[in-house]
């Protein structure tokens, strides 16, 4: 560790391949990190990144290549073992212990003893809080149980696990797709200290803009192999792309000023939900046919709100109208009846059944459609999975295929167009390019914006603000579990939205959000 | 193998009905095969170690042997898929054998109709308890391993207070004949069992049911979101094991000709075991009635092999769990490959 500081080569790999049963997920890549520098690794998903962060960490034993670590041949065997040699990875999947507190999860691996090998809590708890406090988690009791957390102090608690030991390397697997921009910002301050200390970074995101801010020098995966290494001063994000891609991506053209006046499509009024800051309400509505944003940052209350809408929790108190008549929503059997459907943030454990064949999963959400009086009609079934597969432009080989062996878009097309095949008049979007490579990403918000085309009144809540800015025609920001302010089309600036989303949380003396 | 081209362009893979249906088959094919070729090993081994193993009649006496286990076990896959357990249906048998024992023996019924009030109460007796079991776990959500560990204990109780401990006999010979009958030289009681089999594969494969049962297993929160009454499916799987346990108490007192109330001991885990074998996971989801079969019949020819080659009772047992443990390993693997393939 003596040497840290002289800048050198951390890791070199060479010809490392890595084959699975009929795929070669990585084919004779080299990859090279230099101490006190941030490698940024691109490409689609898909690509091969997961792939090569698995053999480096020594999930997955490579079937070829050679690795050096600081020069001296490195093979690890497990995971641990590489935790050992000083190289951690922050998962793009929050492998967390959902019933352990806080604490304990970040110090798993070396949990601080007192005699007869019991853990010392006091230790304990005071090596988490410095650690939380590192990557802004202040509000976060270390004694706190893991499971009542939300999707991005998770994803911050896993990079706060990176900074726990001494690491040589720290890999980081899309840590900002949960993230908002303010927690982006101080993750990135705690990168620059990382590499200032000396310690190689390997970044991947599908924020293409990030790599630029943070990172000192790029390689593009494009179906296992590595088509470039270069400065990142020497390229562009569109040069960036299309190496990634090997082709143009078509951006979705920005929606044109819509219509001001619309036949109102869903309105909520009142609405509380579970966990809602009191005296707070949530009121808007969406028009047929119009792209309405939710914006605000993580714990505002913006799933809460269209998981109330659609009935996945209870509606505490508020009324909805579909059309302009009041509707009863008590489940999403009661949604679904009023043609509201529901995309949830989380696709794995809330929206794919990950072993069973697409087809299976295209048609759960209309099996009334797909049988007759109880007995499944396989042929229309297969059909109509056939065609929402081709419409999504799905990438698979068969409709026979699971889920499990998609990349993270494909997934994301197979939820959607569970949804799609119910013909929705009001269709809601929880993050819906979470984790989706760039190519994956446009095409899913062409298909977004043609779906508003036919009428679907659609609202997106979305962490991305470039995204809502690019897709919807208003947006609306929450703020403490309250509308701030809403903004239109013409008037859109991220500043503007940002200053609304923290508008509520500058009022009282209060600074953490009621989270989830 | 060519690696899929996910970059050229955006063309769609284009598939073809033709071509979806194929893999399905032969997926299913691959899967449950693992678990016939054992099998085939097994009978092979025995014959070539016993003269007496391949004769019509020890294998008829094999497939009565397995008929009680194929029944319970065929209701166990519908509670294991939806990622529940059901600890009950021994203790469960004995119950619904001695309350169905009664009715069989009550004044002032005709022959055929004494028999078919107890074949009635026999299975409405299991229904009720899965019901129950189903109510009590899905509703509360308490672990379908506890409310069931109490069901265990509350049937045997139950049987033991309802005989006073003592057993029920003498029961029509119309009835206990079935026990011995054959029909196109097989045992009636694994007809009965294989036609059980039979419904139970087309409501898993064929029925909006039967597809739940898996998806639930699956991800029970997106089946939820999808609009479907979890409740009613869950306690449904819980009831059908009900009913299957009913109907196994039925065959087993024509095969005992005496109903029981401490009969049924251990039966529970014959059924888990026949199921696991089969490959159906423990934690739901995965996993075929024809699999379900195929393992009760490993268990049996196991157990009938091992005594013709002489084989003691202890040592039997012992293997017998061996078997249990390297199935699941190996379905382990299996889906280890699998879920890194593609």
């Amino acid at each position: 560790m003596t040497d840290l500081l002289t800048p050198h080569v951390a890791l070199e790999i060479q010809g490392i391949s890595k084959q699975f049963p009929g795929v070669l997920a990585l084919d004779n890549v080299d990859l090279k990190l230099q101490s006190g520098q941030v490698h940024a690794l691109a490409g689609e998903n898909g690509a091969g990144k997961s792939s090569l962060i698995k053999v480096l960490c020594g999930a997955y034993p490579p079937d070829g290549g050679t690795m050096l670590l600081a020069g001296e041949a490195y093979a690890p065997h497990s995971p641990f073992d590489s935790i050992g040699k000083g190289i951690r990875v922050v998962h793009q999947e929050l492998l967390m212990l959902d019933q352990l507190s806080v604490a304990e999860n970040l110090l798993f691996e070396s949990l601080p003893r007192k005699h007869f090998g019991l853990i010392d809590r006091v230790a304990l708890n005071r090596r988490a809080s410095e650690l939380l406090s590192l990557v802004g988690l202040d509000d976060v009791s270390p004694t706190q149980i893991v499971q009542g957390l939300g999707m991005a102090q998770r994803q911050l608690i896993e990079i706060a696990k990176a900074l726990s030991g001494d690491s040589r390397i720290v890999i980081m697997d899309e840590p900002t797709a949960t993230l908002t921009s303010r927690e982006t910002e101080r993750l990135f301050e705690i990168i620059v200290r990382l590499r200032d200390s000396g310690v190689a970074i390997l970044f991947v995101s599908h924020h293409l803009q990030e790599l630029f801010e943070i990172c000192d020098s790029v390689t593009v995966l494009r179906n296992g192999r590595k088509v470039s290494t270069q400065p990142i001063s020497e390229t562009t994000p569109r040069d960036l792309v299309r190496l990634m891609v090997g082709r143009e991506v078509i951006e979705a053209t920005p929606r044109a000023n819509p219509a001001d006046q619309r036949q109102e499509a869903l309105r909520v009024e009142g609405l509380r939900f579970k966990g809602q800051p009191n005296g707070a309400q949530v009121d808007f509505a969406v028009g047929v046919g119009e792209i309405l944003g939710i914006a605000g940052l993580v714990g505002s209350g913006r799933t809460e709100t269209v998981r109330a809408i659609f009935g996945a929790d209870a509606l505490q108190a508020g009324s909805i109208f579909r059309e302009g008549r009041p509707v009863k929503i008590r489940s999403p059997a009661d949604a679904l009846a009023e043609g509201i459907c529901l995309v949830t943030e989380d696709r794995k454990d809330e929206g794919l059944l990950l072993d069973m064949p697409i087809r299976s999963n295209l048609s759960l959400a209309r099996l009334g459609a797909c049988s007759r009086a109880g007995w499944l009609l396989n042929s229309v079934e297969s059909k109509d999975a056939n065609d929402m597969a081709r419409t999504l432009q799905i990438r698979l080989t068969t409709i026979e295929q699971h889920p499990r062996q998609l990349s993270g878009g494909n997934q994301q097309k197979v939820v959607l167009g569970k949804w799609l095949l119910c013909e929705p008049a009001v269709l809601i979007l929880d993050e819906p390019t979470r984790g989706v490579d760039v190519g994956a990403k446009a095409e899913i918000h062409r298909l977004l914006q043609s779906i508003a085309d036919t009428g679907t009144a659609l609202i997106v809540v979305s962490s991305d603000l470039p995204e809502l800015m690019q897709l919807t025609d208003r947006i609306i920001v929450l703020s403490r579990g309250k509308v701030a302010g809403e903004v239109l089309r013409k008037d859109f600036d991220e500043s503007r939205i940002l200053e609304l989303a923290y508008s509520e949380y500058m009022k009282s003396g209060e600074s953490n959000a009621q989270a989830a | 193998m060519p690696k899929q081209p996910s970059t050229d362009t955006t063309a769609p893979a284009t598939p073809t009905p033709t071509q979806s249906l194929l893999p399905k088959g032969l997926q299913q094919l691959v899967r449950d095969s693992g678990i016939a070729i054992a099998l085939l090993l097994l009978v092979i081994i025995f014959s070539a170690l016993s003269p007496l193993f391949l004769t019509p009649g020890n294998i008829s006496n094999i497939f009565t042997q397995i008929a009680i286990n194929v029944c319970l076990a065929v209701g166990m896959t519908f509670v294991i898929l939806i990622g529940g357990i059901d600890l009950s249906v021994g203790s469960l048998t004995a119950l619904c054998a001695v309350v169905a024992g009664t009715v069989l023996k009550l004044d002032g019924l005709s022959v055929g109709a004494a028999i078919l009030l107890a074949i009635l109460t026999s299975i409405a007796v299991g229904v009720v308890c899965g019901l129950i079991n189903g109510t009590i776990s899905s509703l509360w959500g308490v672990p379908s391993f506890i409310v069931t560990l109490g069901m265990l204990n509350i049937a045997r109780g139950g049987a033991l207070q309802w005989t006073d401990a003592r057993s029920i006999y003498e029961f029509p010979d119309a009835f206990n004949e079935f026990g011995t009958s054959s029909l196109f030289g097989m045992p009636a009681l694994f007809l009965v069992a294989l036609a059980l089999v039979i419904v139970a594969w087309i409501v898993l494969t064929r029925t909006v049911f039967g597809r739940l049962i898996y998806a639930i297993g699956n991800n029970e929160e997106a089946v939820r979101l999808a609009g479907h009454n979890l409740l009613a499916y869950k306690i449904l799987a819980f009831t059908i094991c009900g009913a299957s346990v009913g109907v196994a108490a039925v065959l087993y007192m024509t095969r005992l000709t005496v109903a029981s109330p401490i009969l049924g001991i251990g039966f529970e885990l014959n059924a888990i075991a026949a199921v696991i074998i089969g490959g159906t996971s423990l934690s739901g989801g995965r996993g075929s009635i024809i699999g379900t079969l195929l393992g009760a019949c490993i268990i049996g020819v196991l157990a009938n092999g091992l005594v013709l080659i002489g084989v003691g009772d202890f040592i039997r047992q012992m293997i017998t769990g061996g078997v249990i443990i390297l199935a699941v390993i190996l379905d382990t693997y299996r889906l280890r490959s699998m879920r890194r393939g593609g």
